[in-house]
């Protein structure tokens, strides 16, 4: 779904992503992206959307003016904001679009899921605040701040996103932070987090922690039967030689991490503790 | 009166659905509630088959919701002197001839009359089982203790939680206990940890769920029968009565009772 040069539309399941050119100039940028919406008026009628930022920070205003844009020409609302330096690459806009369930023809592709298996995630909202500008800037001043690996009281207290029931095939959610689940995460089920996936009961389903490339995400379950897994861009899964599974774990809660680039799996004894007895997790 | 709509589904097929409709309907019925049962499963029916009906059938679901036919017009009495009905599914047509809305209205216009509305639901998660869950207030689940069944049991869950079907429960169907015993099946405990859902009834393989299915005759009306048993404590449940969950035993004769006591059965050497 190419709408033009510059602004390009890309379907992920149930979400929609505008990507719009690094390298075009903000002035053509916004050209396109009302004459974009415009044309696409009947598509976007009403819709929450998630305004997604690159690693290379806009100028002060002009992400308020991308805002004003969209909420002016489409009627959808600017709710959502995201800023995350590793997830993307440099310098690209994404405008991530939960379209509404009214949306047409075009956006087969944005039913290509069930809608009820939308999870709407929901992250702090500017729209409460009077002046949009200062608004802006204030969520990503605080998005940055969480996102500060150096400021070790910002790392240590997030918010998470909290799952009270089981977690089953064929749900799937992508969360941009840490994840816990009160229940199984049953198989056939799809977690992808930003930062670390807690799984308070058994994880027998898919989990990315790290998923925007943390190597230091970990995921932690009372007990990891046998599914695959991943963090940042490392896979693992139980040992599938017959050698190495015979000193694999006793069942019980585990944290399965990333050390010298291989997935490592430990009987829990803390996010921080040091592991050395952690077994190779890479079948 | 304000009957109650319970929609009977599992996603994948085979397990026991229509079987289980079919049970639960005439054990409801048996128990002096007047039910009726309608079969969603539009282009391939068979619920009027399990009942015995199929040589009545007139008007379908699809002529009560076009228009073609009164809704009592539609509504087949069943064989027996209970206050049972069925609503059979249209054969020549499909899924996509209803909507979930015009289902949820017939429903509704049939809790008036009846105490239970039971849904037989067709496999599979698509158009079929949206118009089905539509209209209900509560959802069983079947499934037989094989995992093909338990994933789309599981996925089944969570569609209709995430449709504002919370709780439902869940039929573990065709259960063979001496394999339970053997440990070559799954039992209930595992089932139940996977799934995270009430179980409302365990339904032991039973040859004369077969043979009622070829007669037209719901095993229930069969008092020797096991699964018929099982059925009618189900529909006790579904009507609020709190009976506990038996335990399926292997069928013990005097025979291996002698062999148990002189240590000759097959238990006693698997865990030497």
């Amino acid at each position: 779904m190419v709408a033009t040069d510059v602004v390009q539309v890309v379907a992920r399941g149930a979400d929609v992503a505008f990507v719009i050119d690094e390298d075009a100039p903000f002035n053509v940028v916004t050209t396109e992206l009302k004459e974009y919406l415009a044309s696409q008026s009947g598509l976007w009628s009403k819709g929450d959307i998630t305004l997604n930022v690159g690693q290379r920070m806009l100028a002060r205003g002009e992400l308020a003016q991308i805002k004003s844009i969209i909420e002016t020409t489409s009627g959808l609302t600017v709710t959502r904001f995201w800023f995350a330096p590793e997830s993307l690459d440099n310098g690209v806009l994404q405008v991530e679009a939960k379209p509404p369930k009214s949306a047409k023809p075009d956006a087969s592709a944005v039913h290509s899921r069930p809608s009820h298996n939308e999870i709407v995630i929901p992250e702090p909202a500017p729209e409460a605040t009077a002046a949009p500008a200062s608004a802006v800037e204030s969520i990503i001043e605080s998005l940055k701040s969480r996102h500060n690996k150096n400021g070790a009281r910002n790392r240590n207290i997030t918010e998470a996103l909290f799952i009270k029931s089981t977690f089953r095939s064929g749900e799937s959610l992508h969360h941009h932070g840490d994840v816990v689940v009160l229940a199984d995460v049953n198989p056939g089920a799809e977690i992808r987090a930003d930062g670390d996936i807690v799984v308070v009961g058994s994880l027998k389903g898919w989990v990315h922690a790290g998923a925007s490339g943390d190597n230091k995400a970990v995921i932690v379950a009372l007990d990891i039967p046998a599914s695959k897994f991943q963090i940042a861009k490392y896979e693992g899964g139980p040992p599938t030689s017959a050698r190495r599974r015979s000193n694999s774990l006793a069942s019980g809660p585990k944290i399965a991490y990333v050390r010298s680039r291989s997935i490592h799996v430990a009987p829990f004894a803390g996010r921080f503790a040091r592991y050395s007895k952690g077994v190779p997790y890479d079948g | 009166m304000t009957g109650k709509t319970i929609v009977i589904t599992s996603g994948k097929g085979g397990v026991g659905k229509t079987t289980a409709t079919a049970n639960i309907g005439t054990g409801l019925a048996m128990r002096g509630h007047k039910v009726v049962v309608v079969d969603t499963d539009i282009g391939l029916r068979n619920l009027d088959v399990i009942m015995g009906l199929e040589n009545r059938i007139v008007y379908d679901l699809v002529n009560v919701i076009e228009g073609t036919c009164k809704l009592n017009q539609a509504m087949i009495g069943d064989k027996h002197d209970y206050e049972l009905f069925l609503i059979p599914a249209a054969q020549t047509r499909d899924k996509n001839s209803i909507e979930p809305e015009q289902l949820r209205e017939m429903c509704a216009e049939l809790e008036k009359e009846f105490d239970y509305v039971l849904i037989d639901c067709p496999a599979g998660i698509e158009q079929g089982f949206k118009n089905a869950t539509a209209a209900a207030q509560e959802a069983i689940i079947v499934t037989t203790p094989e995992v093909s069944a338990i994933r789309d049991a599981d996925r089944v869950i969570g569609l209709l939680e995430s449709s504002g079907l919370h709780r439902p429960r869940l039929i573990i169907n065709r259960i063979a206990p001496d394999m339970v015993k053997r440990g070559d099946m799954m039992d209930q405990k595992d089932v139940e940890s996977l799934l995270a859902v009430e179980v409302i009834g365990l339904v032991p393989a039973d040859e004369h769920t077969v043979v009622a299915a070829n007669r037209g005759v719901p095993v229930v009306h069969n008092s020797k029968s096991s699964a018929g048993g099982a059925f009618l404590r189900i529909a006790a449940r579904v009507d609020g009565e709190d009976i506990p969950l038996m335990d399926l035993e292997p069928k013990t004769g005097l025979f291996s009772k002698f062999k148990g006591m002189v240590g000759m059965n097959g238990r006693a050497y698997s865990h030497a």
